[in-house]
C-alpha cells in the first residue's frame, strides 16, 4: 500500500528521465553534421571568443553579496512580523530584538573589519 | 517546587547553555574588533573561561532541575528536551571546548585570530542543541550549525595547503553526506507527517504494523540517515576524510573535531536509535550496525599500524574507536546500558583525546613537527609531556589505571549482555591489536633517542589542559563507578522520556 503509494512518482521520474535522453539523442543521431572551426568554437554572442571564461573576479563582489544575504534574510523575517506584529505581543518584540541584535552584532563587526570600505 | 514558582525557568533552563554561548559570541566578537589590538590576545581565556563557566552554571542548574517531576525538559515548543543523557553531552562539549580555546591560544596557527574562537562558539552551540534535539528539523539545523563551523575551524590556516586541502574535502563530504541525511529525515517526514520525536515513535510503529512494506520504506529511510550520522562520527565506509581533516587542520581544531563533534553526534545517534525506530526495525539496525562497528574497528586499526605522522595516525585510531562506541549503540537494541556505556566511553575519549592533542601542540610548538620519529627522547627532553602522553595512549588502549578500561569493559559488556558476544570479542581482539601502535608511540618517547636534547618548554595555558586531562583520566579510571552510575541514570531517562 505505501510503497504503491510513491509509484506514480517513480513513473514521472522515469519519464523524465526517458524524455531527456529522447531529446538529446534523436539530433545527436538524426541532426546533420557539418562541423567547422568557427562552429565548434564557445559561443560568445556571435563574436570570437577573447579569454578564457574562467576569470578572477575581485573578492569584494563576494562581501557584497553576503552582506546582502544578510539583510536580505532579515527583510524575509522581519516583513511577516510586522503583519502579527500586535497578536505576538511582548514575546514577539523581544524574539525579533534578539534576532535583530545579532544581527547588528554582525554588521558591527562588518564594518569595523574595513568589510564596507570599497577601497 | 522551583519550576512552578518560577514559570520563566521552565522555558529558559532546557536552551540555557545555548543563551550563555549566544551571549559569549557577541562578546568575542565586539572584543575582537572594538578593544585595543594589544588586549586582543586575551581572546583564549575570555572565551575559555566563558566556556567552563557554562559548563559549571549548565551542571548546577541541570542537577537541580532534571529529574524533578514538575520539569519537563521540554524547550523552543518542545524541539528541545533536556533530560540528564543530554546534561551530561552538554557538559562535555563545554569542557572540550574550554580546553580547545587553552590550546588554540597557544597555537602559532591560531592564537589571538577571533574568527577561530566564533566559529569554535557557533560549534559549540549546535552541538549543544544537537544532544538535545527532539524534533527531526532541529536535528538537521543544529548538525549543519556544527558542520559549518568546522568547516571554517579545519581550513583555518589559510597559508597552508594541507589545512585548506582538509577544509575543502571536509566541507565537500560533508555537504554531500548531509543532503543524504536531510532526504532519510525527509523520508521519515513524508511516511508520518511528524517531526516531533515523541509523536514520531508512534507514528512509525503504526507503519510497520502494517506489513513488509513498511519496514522496507523505513529500512531506506534507515539507510539514508545512517549515512549522515555515519559520517559525523567516521564509521567505516564513511571514514575517508578522518586521516586527511586530522592531518591537515590545526592542532586545537582537530582536538576539537575529534572530540566534541564526536561526542555530540553519538550523542545524537544515541537518542536518534533509542527513540525514534519502532521495535520492528531493531534487527534491521542493530545487525547494520553490529557489522559496521566489527568493520570499523578492524579497518581503523589495521590502516593505523602503519601511519609515521601522529596526527594521522590518531585519525584512524578515532574511527576505530568510533566503531568501539558503535558497539554500544548496538547494545541499545536489547539493553539501555548500552547508551550509558556510550556516554561513559565519549566522557573517557573527550578526556583522553584532548590530552593526546595537547601533547602534540605542546611539541609542535617546540619543534614544529607531527612525526612520529620526533618523539624520540620526549621522556628526557620534557617528562610530564612525557607521562602525559603515556596516561594518554593507555587510556586510549584500554589500559588498567586509565579510564580507557573501564570505557571498554562497559561497553563489551553490554554486548554481551545483549547477546552480542562475538562483537565483544572482535572488539577484545580490536583493542589488543590497537595496543601495539599505542605502545609504540611509548616505547619511542622513552627507548628513543634524539641527537639533541634539550629540553622543552610547556606553554603556562597548555598546561593548564594537561593537568585538567591528566587527572581526569586518571580519576577516571581509578574512581569509576560514581560516573558510571551517573551514565546509568541519564540512560535510564532516555528510555523513560517517552511519551
Amino acid at each position: 500500500m505505501l510503497v504503491q503509494q510513491y509509484l506514480p512518482i517513480a513513473i514521472l521520474v522515469l519519464f523524465a528521465i526517458i524524455m531527456a535522453l529522447i531529446v538529446v539523442f534523436t539530433s545527436v543521431i538524426f541532426g546533420p553534421h557539418r562541423p567547422t572551426k568557427k562552429k565548434l568554437a564557445p559561443y560568445e554572442s556571435g563574436m570570437t571568443p577573447i579569454g578564457p571564461a574562467v576569470r578572477r573576479l575581485p573578492v569584494r563582489f563576494y562581501l557584497v553579496a553576503v552582506l546582502f544575504i544578510l539583510f536580505d534574510v532579515e527583510i524575509i523575517f522581519l516583513l511577516p512580523y510586522a503583519v502579527v506584529i500586535r497578536q505576538l505581543g511582548l514575546y514577539g518584540l523581544i524574539a525579533t530584538g534578539v534576532f535583530v541584535v545579532i544581527l547588528t552584532v554582525g554588521l558591527l563587526y562588518e564594518w569595523k573589519k574595513g568589510g564596507l570600505d570599497w577601497e | 517546587m522551583l519550576t512552578e514558582s518560577v514559570p520563566l525557568m521552565q522555558a529558559v533552563v532546557p536552551v540555557l547553555p545555548e543563551m550563555g554561548l549566544l551571549l559569549l559570541l557577541i562578546l568575542v566578537l565586539m572584543h575582537g574588533v572594538f578593544s585595543p589590538k594589544e588586549s586582543r590576545r586575551t581572546v583564549c581565556v575570555i572565551t575559555g573561561v566563558g566556556f567552563f563557566t557554562l559548563m559549571v552554571i549548565h551542571l548546577s542548574v541541570g542537577f537541580n532541575f532534571v529529574g524533578d517531576p514538575d520539569f519537563s525538559g521540554s524547550g523552543l515548543g518542545d524541539i528541545v528536551r533536556v533530560d540528564a543523557f543530554a546534561v551530561m553531552f552538554r557538559a562535555m562539549i563545554l569542557l572540550a571546548a574550554a580546553l580547545t580555546c587553552l590550546m588554540s591560544g597557544e597555537s602559532r596557527a591560531i592564537n589571538r585570530r577571533v574568527e577561530f574562537y566564533v566559529a569554535l562558539i557557533v560549534a559549540a552551540l549546535g552541538m549543544c542543541l544537537m544532544v538535545a534535539a527532539n524534533d527531526l528539523i532541529l536535528v538537521y539545523v543544529a548538525l549543519e550549525t556544527a558542520s559549518v563551523s568546522l568547516y571554517i575551524m579545519a581550513g583555518f590556516q589559510r597559508d597552508s595547503k594541507l589545512s585548506s586541502e582538509a577544509g575543502l574535502k571536509y566541507y565537500l563530504f560533508g555537504a554531500v553526506t548531509s543532503a543524504i541525511l536531510l532526504y532519510g529525515l525527509s523520508l521519515i517526514f513524508g511516511f508520518t507527517g511528524e517531526t516531533n520525536f515523541s509523536r514520531l515513535g508512534p507514528a512509525l510503529s503504526a507503519l510497520t504494523a502494517n506489513g513488509s512494506e513498511g519496514v522496507f520504506a523505513l529500512v531506506v529511510a534507515l539507510l539514508l540517515v545512517l549515512v549522515g550520522l555515519g559520517f559525523k562520527v567516521a564509521v567505516v565506509p564513511f571514514h575517508f576524510w578522518t586521516p586527511d581533516v586530522y592531518e591537515g587542520s590545526p592542532t586545537p581544531s582537530v582536538a576539537f573535531i575529534s572530540t566534541a563533534s564526536k561526542a555530540a553526534s553519538f550523542g545524537l545517534l544515541v537518542r536518534f536509535f533509542s527513540i525514534v525506530w519502532p521495535a520492528e526495525m531493531i534487527p534491521y539496525w542493530a545487525g547494520l550496525l553490529a557489522a559496521l562497528a566489527a568493520i570499523t574497528m578492524t579497518l581503523g586499526n589495521m590502516l593505523a599500524l602503519v601511519q609515521k605522522n601522529i596526527k594521522r595516525m590518531l585519525g584512524y585510531s578515532s574511527i576505530a574507536q568510533a566503531g568501539y562506541a558503535l558497539i554500544g549503540v548496538v547494545a541499545l537494541s536489547d539493553t539501555e546500558l548500552g547508551a550509558a556505556a556510550v556516554a561513559f566511553y565519549m566522557a573517557m575519549y573527550v578526556l583522553t583525546n584532548l590530552a593526546a592533542f595537547a601533547v602534540i601542540s605542546a611539541v609542535e610548538w617546540n619543534t614544529g613537527s607531527v612525526q612520529i620519529a620526533d618523539y624520540a627522547g620526549l621522556s628526557r627532553r620534557s617528562f610530564p609531556l612525557a607521562i602525559v602522553m603515556v596516561v594518554a595512549m593507555l587510556s586510549l588502549g584500554g589500559v588498567p589505571p586509565a579510564a580507557g578500561f573501564f570505557g571498554k569493559f562497559f561497553l563489551f559488556s553490554a554486548a554481551v549482555d545483549a547477546g552480542y558476544t562475538w562483537l565483544a570479542i572482535i572488539g577484545v581482539v580490536n583493542a589488543i591489536i590497537a595496543l601495539f601502535y599505542y605502545l609504540t608511540v611509548i616505547k619511542v618517547m622513552f627507548v628513543g633517542k634524539a641527537e639533541d636534547e634539550s629540553r622543552y618548554t610547556i606553554r603556562p595555558r597548555l598546561a593548564v589542559v594537561l593537568w585538567v586531562t591528566g587527572v581526569g583520566i586518571l580519576l577516571m579510571g581509578t574512581l569509576a563507578s560514581p560516573w558510571w552510575r551517573w551514565a546509568v541514570e541519564a540512560s535510564q531517562q532516555l528510555t523513560v522520556m517517552l511519551p
